[in-house]
């Protein structure tokens, strides 16, 4: 787990949020429609979770790869719903599927060699942002996935913290830090 | 306050993070559809076929047999007649059994007594109802080889027969 120190600081937000995932556990409506053989509510979960999924992935592994990624554990959730044992833990659950698959791709993509994104990269635009990607990349595991959540996928705090099941006082922290640290190296790649 | 906008996008917002946001948004998730394969069922056709036409097969052979059976002469009924006591009177006492007295008796045969002679008629239909069992054991062997080269992906010979030469 991330910064458990941290986990011990709660805030007000992170009572709100807290309260929150409570509240709305659309999830668990969804998990339970699939199971009882209702597809279109895995469509709908797949819409509201790809991002996150995509997120996670984007922060570890290459760029190339996530989108194919991105469906194979969507497919794999839906062949494996029937062993989650809480329909409302349905995000930490696939969250968890992303963060092992990942760990798995880079335990097989260990001998081959990875095409620089630079290589591929056409526009300048995309360039620079492939760029500032590995920056968050080279940065501790624990702000990386925050920082991709916030910055690129557009999450706010609360909501990483829902989806991640990590609690609003980790996220708030591991942005803050991450977001200092990533200041810092660009400032060190723009001087240098 | 800065931090605000870091941790949801409340207050004042950071040039800094803004920026950050506008190039890192270019990677941000395109919406796919989602790709989940149709659970593939096994087709049974195949396997149901064979099985069919087995059982088709069998039926058609018991009856075959049976009607053969029918149409056969039966084998001559072998009559064991002994000497025994005439029948005096049915009001007479029963007299002691004597051990050297014998009965008659007559062996029946286990299957239902068939008439030893069939009319022409009878004949006719049996000889028919062989013919079109034939037929049917024929078309079911037939129908049991295309299955089986459907099964093993051998695509059967030209079909188209009887085609007269142009020109």
């Amino acid at each position: 787990m991330y910064a458990t120190a941290d986990m011990l600081l709660m805030t007000p937000e992170a009572h709100a949020a807290a309260e929150q995932s409570q509240e709305t556990p659309i999830e668990a409506v969804l998990v339970k429609a699939v199971l009882s053989g209702d597809r279109d509510g895995f469509a709908r979960l797949y819409d509201l979770y790809a991002p996150l999924v995509h997120g996670i992935l984007l922060s570890r592994v290459p760029r190339a790869e996530v989108d194919d990624l991105v469906q194979d554990i969507f497919f794999h959730a839906f062949k494996k719903l029937h062993t989650l044992r809480e329909a409302a833990a349905f995000a930490p659950w696939i969250a968890m599927i992303a963060r092992n698959r990942a760990v798995d791709f880079h335990r097989r993509a260990r001998e081959t060699v990875e095409i620089n994104d630079d290589l591929r990269g056409s526009e300048s635009h995309e360039s620079r942002a492939n760029e500032i990607l590995e920056l968050i990349r080279s940065l501790p595991e624990a702000y990386r996935e925050t920082l991709v959540l916030r910055l690129v996928e557009g999450m706010t705090g609360p909501e990483i913290a829902l989806r991640t099941g990590l609690t609003a006082a980790s996220v708030r922290v591991n942005l803050h830090r991450g977001m200092k640290l990533l200041r810092e190296k660009l400032g060190f790649m723009e001087g240098s | 306050m800065k931090d605000d906008y870091l941790w949801d996008k409340s207050g004042q917002p950071d040039p800094e993070i803004r920026k950050l946001e506008d190039i890192l948004g270019t990677l941000r998730y395109q919406p796919k559809p989602l790709e989940i394969p149709v659970s593939r069922r096994r087709n049974y056709f195949p396997l149901i076929a064979i099985a069919a036409s087995l059982l088709l097969a069998l039926v058609a052979g018991g009856v075959w047999l049976r009607v053969r059976n029918q149409s056969a002469p039966p084998p001559p009924q072998e009559a064991k007649v002994v000497p025994t006591r005439p029948k005096i009177d049915d009001a007479t006492p029963e007299p002691i059994r004597d051990k050297s007295k014998t009965t008659i008796a007559v062996k029946r045969p286990h299957h239902k007594s068939v008439p030893s002679a069939l009319t022409k008629r009878e004949r006719e239909e049996g000889l028919a109802a062989k013919q079109q069992l034939m037929i049917a054991l024929r078309l079911t062997t037939e129908k049991l080889s295309l299955i089986h080269r459907k099964t093993q992906g051998i695509t059967p010979a030209n079909q188209i027969k009887n085609q007269h030469r142009v020109g």
